[in-house]
């Protein structure tokens, strides 16, 4: 134990930022292409904030709060950006979120303001945080293997087709914001119970690329790549302590390599070729197969 | 006084235009988002300031910064784009995306570096502090400047691609390289061409705003990046007149709210006006030849 | 046991009238075929039925369902399944994947049990993949249940679209040239079993979309003719084939068959 103590900090990084790359993954998964969550968080983490400090409320009914927060806020989001498409539908999920940073800057009186909401107690701690990172996985892992996850493959690869097999695609657009929204509301929540303090900025431009590059580098197409990508983009900078003031070099390094070589994300490169050997060997795969 | 957020509003548009410009002629051409744009904005300015602070002239500065940014532009094409090329362009766009924000950090990490974090400024007198009387109002070398150097850019930016045949051809291609290639065209030398300019206006936008603001600082360009984009949907992507038009638009936006609003506000207005945009006319003002619209068919 | 019943259809594009207003009935347990020269119109007619354009005239009825104003998902849920011209399949996943979803219409269980694997839907999974090893095995497929789809031959990939298809378990079925680029012994093949999904059990509405005449000729039981979008002959295959109306259309354009 006096081994992993001064690393727990680190832990609790990973299991957040797993959280955060869940709930934009699960957009991906449905072929939306918008990066809201660090908004869903924002509000998640406030309202449990406001709650508990300000109102007294015990924790577990805050987090639960700030999660249904979360999911209506998707519910909400999800209707305006359903008409748009592909980097537009990016774009305006990126205005939602800066939005939402300016108004939670401009009500000082409720938020702190630009000096941002101190003194929140810890009442949260590792082992909570492990446990709501593998509840939400492996809620995703039965999602993606029942007819959900089917529906929202089909949409993904082929919006038409889906709808002429039956699946309506308004539904499970609405769905996918949803659960994307409650778990960034849990998650960041549970953020807000954990580091004595919030402001706008930590919910800004950086979170926002920070976990979609953790989705990015670890794969969209397994609950696993976000977890890989999140350590990746967490413990890396650790490596490489003695270069830390290059910190942003090394991480922007780490993304255009691993673009470069694991377009598909570490994790389901693996997968793949895994899978892709697999079938190699059992004389399934002609020589046309290979991406 | 209206008139004088107005003109401040003209002066800025200019700047946003040049720099929604240059990104709109790379997504316009290409179909990418390069988030390396405001890196690239950065280091133009970094490049002008070291120019002028080695004693050399303003109207010398600038040129250096924009062949500079040029260059450091085809550098990002070549480490952060060009590997993901061979990629189906749904599998590359978000790829792309992620590594380009890597080019513009690596970026970020060099300007943080040569100035110690630090914001730095430019020399007083880089440009004359004389101001002078149009109508009313009060118009200062600077604003003259900036006004003169976005309208020139443009102008040379519109000739150069809808008057010469390099600039045709780099219209022609438009994201189908197999034509071009099937057309003599070579793919790499029209990516160099267009990484060059959209780089080299991004650094005279760069120079500028640092005189404007009086400040260059290595985190400058994620808030004007992500302003343009306000410009960049505005005027339809991948439109030259849109993005003039837009970043004339956003300039006054800012402006005008800047001067009448609380502060802390001015962000939410420019941010809920994108929103609005997207939802009402998400193509933009001038829509171009781009094959896929912004809004699904129904 | 109804059939779907096209009254007085047609299509704008703006100024362009891609299909004049015309009726069609497509009968259960009958193949009903439509054909005509390239840019007749066909597929346009396929679209309109599907939802996936809107109608500028006309109504689709199917039994006492009005489809005219369906968006392509309730057209699909009300049991009218389509294959494509160009093979439209999910090429990274499994056969046994791209099969599966046409077993969404089947879908009983609620979104929540589908959310926590409750044992309902868990059940109905296993019951789908039940299904699609089925039809696996009706179209001689079985063993191809785990490649990925992009990676099998063109008549192989049609089948699975095929399969999807009829995972839907349609009432009615939009055939859009099924057998292009298949030689004929392969076509006489999926032209048996098109013939038993018409008249086996409660039989399907299928309407089959052709240019290969001779397989028009030995399945349908009627058939449509349209050529610039206006409909030009109808009635039996050999009423059809010798009208001289037809055989100017065709012979006018394609100097081959």
């Amino acid at each position: 134990m006096g081994f992993i103590a001064p690393h727990l900090p680190l832990l609790d990084l990973i299991f957040i930022g797993t959280g955060y790359a869940l709930s934009q993954a699960i957009v991906f998964r449905a072929g939306t292409f918008s990066v809201a969550t660090s908004g869903f968080a924002a509000l998640g983490a406030y309202c449990v904030a406001i709650l508990v400090v300000k109102q007294g409320v015990h924790p577990a009914v805050a987090v639960g709060l700030g999660t249904l927060l979360g999911l209506f806020s998707g519910l909400l989001l999800s209707m305006p950006l359903a008409r748009l498409r592909g980097v537009y539908q990016a774009i305006a999920s990126l205005a939602f979120v800066e939005i939402l940073v300016a108004l939670i800057l401009y009500f000082e009186v409720l938020t702190g303001g630009p000096l941002g909401f101190h003194n929140i107690p810890r009442l949260v701690n590792t082992w909570t945080l492990f446990f709501a990172m593998t509840a939400t996985m492996l809620l995703l892992i039965v999602l993606g293997q029942g007819g959900i996850g089917r529906a929202f493959d089909a949409m993904r690869q082929d919006p038409t087709v889906a709808a002429s097999l039956g699946v309506n695609p308004t539904r499970y657009h609405v769905l996918s914001f949803s659960l994307s929204g409650a778990i960034a509301g849990l998650f960041g929540g549970l953020d807000a119970l954990r580091n004595f303090s919030l402001t706008a900025e930590q919910f800004g431009f950086s979170i926002l690329i920070a976990t979609l590059s953790a989705v990015v580098l670890g794969g969209r197409r397994y609950v696993f790549g976000p977890l890989i990508g999140t350590a990746i983009l967490v413990l890396l900078p650790e490596i490489f302590r003695p270069l830390a003031q290059y910190r942003q070099a090394v991480y922007g390094l780490l993304l255009v390599v691993v673009m470069a070589y694991l377009p598909f994300g570490v994790y389901d490169t693996i997968v793949m070729k895994l899978h892709n050997r697999r079938l190699a060997r059992a004389g399934m795969l002609p020589a046309k197969a290979g991406s | 006084m209206i008139a004088q957020q107005v003109l401040n509003g003209l002066v800025l548009g200019g700047v946003y235009a040049l720099f929604a410009l240059g990104f709109t002629l790379i997504f316009g051409i290409h179909r990418i988002m390069n988030m390396a744009h405001g890196a690239v904005f950065m280091a133009g300015a970094f490049i002008g300031l070291f120019t002028v602070r080695a004693g050399l002239p303003i109207w010398f500065a600038l040129p250096v910064a924009m062949a500079g940014a040029g260059l450091i532009s085809i550098l990002v094409e070549v480490v952060a784009f060009k590997p993901l090329r061979k990629l189906a362009l749904a599998d590359a766009e978000l790829a792309s995306i992620i590594s380009s924000i890597g080019a513009g950090l690596i970026i970020l990490s060099i300007g943080q570096y040569v100035s110690k974090t630090e914001t730095m400024r430019f020399p007083f007198g880089t440009v004359p502090v004389e101001a002078i009387q149009v109508l009313g109002l009060r118009v200062t070398m600077l604003q003259l400047l900036m006004l003169g150097v976005a309208m020139l850019m443009v102008a040379l930016l519109a000739y150069y691609l809808y008057r010469t045949a390099r600039g045709r051809q780099i219209r022609a291609v438009a994201g189908n390289y197999r034509a071009a290639q099937l057309l003599g065209v070579n793919p790499n030398a029209i990516f160099y061409q267009t990484f060059f300019l959209s780089g080299a206006l991004a650094g005279a936008a760069g120079v500028m705003v640092g005189l404007a603001f009086n400040a260059v600082q290595f985190l400058m360009g994620e808030p004007f990046l992500l302003k343009a984009f306000v410009a960049i949907i505005l005027g339809g992507l991948g439109s030259v007149p849109g993005a003039l038009i837009g970043g004339l638009v956003l300039g006054l936006l800012q402006s005008l709210s800047a001067a009448y609003l609380p502060a802390l506000l001015v962000d939410a207005v420019i941010f809920l006006f994108l929103f609005v945009i997207l939802m009402v006319r998400p193509d933009g003002l001038f829509v171009q030849s781009v094959p896929e619209s912004a809004t699904k068919r129904v | 046991m109804s059939s779907l019943v096209l009254k007085g259809v047609g299509k704008r594009f703006g100024g362009l009238q891609a299909v004049a207003p015309f009726d069609m009935e497509i009968a259960r347990g009958k193949i009903t075929g439509l054909i005509g020269p390239n840019g007749a119109g066909k597929t346009t007619v396929v679209n309109l039925i599907t939802g996936v354009y809107k109608l500028s005239e006309g109504r689709i009825l199917f039994g006492d369902v009005d489809l005219t104003e369906a968006p392509r998902h309730e057209v699909a849920r009300a049991g009218l399944a389509r294959t494509y011209q160009t093979i439209r399949l999910l090429p990274d996943a499994t056969v046994v994947a791209n099969v599966m979803i046409g077993m969404y219409r089947h879908q009983r269980t609620s979104l929540l049990a589908q959310l926590f694997g409750l044992p309902s839907s868990r059940a109905e999974t296993a019951r789908f993949r039940d299904e699609v090893f089925r039809l696996l095995d009706r179209f001689g497929m079985t063993r191809y249940a785990d490649y990925p789809a992009g990676a099998l031959s063109y008549g192989d990939q049609r089948r699975v679209e095929m399969m999807r298809a009829l995972a839907l378990k349609p009432e009615v079925l939009l055939l859009d040239e099924p057998v292009a680029g298949i030689n004929d012994v392969e076509a006489a093949k999926l032209g048996k079993i098109f013939r038993s999904l018409a008249t086996d059990g409660d039989g399907m509405a299928v309407l089959l979309i052709e240019h290969n005449m001779r397989f028009v000729t030995n399945l349908c039981d009627y058939v449509y003719v349209l050529d610039g979008g206006q409909l030009i002959s109808q009635g039996s295959a050999e009423q059809v084939v010798s009208d001289p109306v037809v055989i100017k259309a065709y012979l006018g354009e394609h100097e081959d068959a």
